[in-house]
């Protein structure tokens, strides 16, 4: 009898949550469609009275949020393949090798979480600037592509593959770059989508990379972008509104896909980019 | 014979450094883009070096710290961090265990709600700030047209009088700050609700009858069941919490833009400011291992203080 009470309560404020946690975004992306008389209207209403799509249309035809758009894209892209790549590279060496210092290096990867970057901005500046990286969307794709999260969520997920596979291909005469290409890359494909998801997540919705390393407009990443239109004298809400709703949408159609990709990731790691 | 003896040094030799290979291009990125920053960071803290120095910078010794305490801003911002950091990771425990606990429950649509609570986390921290600016901003905003009507219907029934005040906008420097508080456990609590939601579905449900055949009721069965066996994830909670709380800036920068005048200016804007638009990277690099300093005291405070928990 408790129990079923229990149950019902359990059920309505999960319900009322909802609502929190869905009409910000809701009301954000019904609010793109309104035109910019209801935009700024004394007393808005939650559905648009007259639907529009000028906002889109104004933010579309100015043509630089394309340019934004495809160098997010870009960079999200590229940085995730590298991040593979790599991060795969380290966990199958931590995972299936023995060698002086294992314990050593995975002290210090998982401990550079502790190394926040953000407090670090200005001499990480001057790093990309001795690289010549300056102003390149090279320096938002490379240097956050190694995770150590990354490298830990490729080792717990290697270490459950058997070791047989790997020796009876070394006995096969197969080298160590076509082991790890032919058997570790296919056999640890579940780990590789979860680090893949997480990694666009986090290089599409990154600020902090851009912000430091990129100068000219034309190399604006869309959070660059969109960050700037706001400021001291107010926010440009017509672009900004619909801008956002463009940054979601790639992010709204992985999250549907993979959820449990999602959860997994979280759960296995504590991903945090 | 020979040959073959060769063949297995050749393949003990390769077995030693091929790990080495595979961890290279981690290893240069993280020496070049973390380590490395740091310790420029800590080395440039003690001299005068601007943006723009690229040659070598004047030792000055321990003058940027010295002045780095007496910068009111800069009190201000840390003062802003420490109390963020107080009182939003508490808030965020709870509430990410409370929304964990409430899951577990035998309800139905547990997948759609799951969803919907994690949904938020996918969202930049930059668009966050937009949509609870567009919410919350102004006098016209959604949150205070629904207070209004909501004011009218209670008036209408006689349940309150008078006109209705406007409620506080962002520009209210109190009303900002909470505000700040509520979006970064808007945008982030579904995260840890995963984390501990993983922790108590690992709890063997054994445990939870041997708990009631003892006659523990539901509080009890919280305190000295549920709780104590979700150490690892409350650990790992409080560290990334605590973590990510000390970092917040992106958040910040569409939403309130640290004002009003720095009521929501938080440390990382601040060094932010003082290199990049102030040009005072020596400076800035000083409050940087400040703050470094803090944030590992913190999550060391934390992470030993569950250790020493261990051993009683």
């Amino acid at each position: 009898m408790r129990n079923k009470r229990q149950v019902i309560i359990a059920q309505t404020i999960s319900t009322l949550v909802v609502v929190i946690f869905l009409v910000p975004v809701l009301y954000t992306i019904l609010s793109s469609f309104k035109g910019m008389a209801e935009l700024f209207s004394t007393a808005p209403t939650f559905f648009p009275r007259q639907w529009t799509l000028a906002n889109y249309i104004h933010v579309l035809s100015t043509g630089r949020y394309g340019r934004y758009i495809l160098n997010s894209l870009i960079v999200a892209t590229t940085s995730t393949i590298i991040a593979i790549v790599i991060n795969t590279m380290s966990g199958y060496a931590l995972a299936k090798f023995k060698f002086k210092g294992s314990t050593v290096i995975m002290i210090v990867i998982l401990s550079t979480i502790m190394l926040p970057l953000e407090i670090f901005m200005a001499p990480i500046f001057k790093i990309i600037t001795f690289f010549g990286m300056y102003d390149s969307l090279w320096a938002i794709i490379i240097p956050p592509a190694a995770t150590p999260t990354g490298i830990f969520l490729m080792r717990q997920y290697l270490l459950t593959i058997p070791d047989d596979i790997i020796c009876s291909a070394r006995i096969d005469g197969a080298s160590e770059w076509q082991i790890f290409t032919r058997i570790i890359l296919p056999n640890a494909k579940p780990a590789i989508a979860t680090l893949a998801i997480f990694s666009f997540m986090w290089r599409w919705n990154d600020y902090i990379w851009p912000l430091i390393a990129i100068y000219s407009p034309e190399k604006y990443t869309l959070q660059l972008a969109i960050a700037n239109l706001t400021g001291e004298f107010g926010t440009d809400y017509t672009s900004a509104l619909a801008i956002s709703v463009f940054s979601m949408i790639p992010m709204l159609i992985i999250f549907i896909i993979f959820q449990k990709q999602f959860v997994q990731g979280t759960v296995e790691s504590g991903m945090k980019g | 014979m020979t040959t073959k003896v060769q063949t297995y040094r050749n393949y003990r030799f390769k077995q030693k450094v091929i790990p080495y290979i595979f961890l290279t291009p981690n290893l240069i990125i993280f020496s070049v883009f973390i380590i490395l920053p740091a310790i420029i960071g800590i080395l440039y803290s003690f001299t005068d070096r601007t943006l723009f120095t690229f040659g070598s910078a004047n030792f000055i010794g321990l003058e940027n710290y010295v002045n780095v305490f007496k910068d009111e801003f800069f009190i201000k911002a840390l003062k802003n961090t420490i109390g963020l950091v107080a009182v939003t990771v508490p808030l965020m425990f709870v509430i990410a265990l409370a929304l964990a606990t409430l899951l577990k429950q035998p309800i139905k649509l547990v997948g759609f709600y799951r969803s919907v609570y994690y949904w938020p986390v996918m969202i930049s921290a930059i668009v966050v700030g937009i949509i609870w600016q567009w919410i919350l901003a102004g006098n016209y905003s959604l949150f205070n047209t629904t207070l209004d009507s909501i004011h009218k219907l209670l008036s209408s029934l006689g349940v309150v009088s008078g006109d209705f005040e406007s409620s506080p906008t962002l520009s209210d420097a109190r009303f900002a700050w909470v505000s700040v508080v509520f979006a970064i456990i808007w945008s982030r609590s579904g995260y840890y609700m995963i984390i501990f939601l993983a922790a108590l579905l690992s709890i063997p449900e054994t445990l939870y009858e041997a708990a009631e055949m003892d006659g523990a009721n539901p509080l009890q069965k919280f305190l000295f069941v549920t709780f104590p066996c979700l150490k690892a994830a409350r650990v790992m909670v409080l560290i990334l919490v605590t973590m990510e709380i000390f970092k917040i800036y992106p958040l910040v920068v569409t939403f309130t833009g640290g004002g009003p005048f720095r009521a929501t200016e938080f440390t990382v804007q601040y060094i932010y400011e003082m290199a990049f638009r102030h040009y005072q990277v020596g400076f800035a690099s000083a409050m940087s291992v400040v703050m470094l300093i803090i944030v590992t005291t913190f999550s060391g405070l934390i992470f030993f203080t569950s250790k020493r928990g261990e051993n009683q």
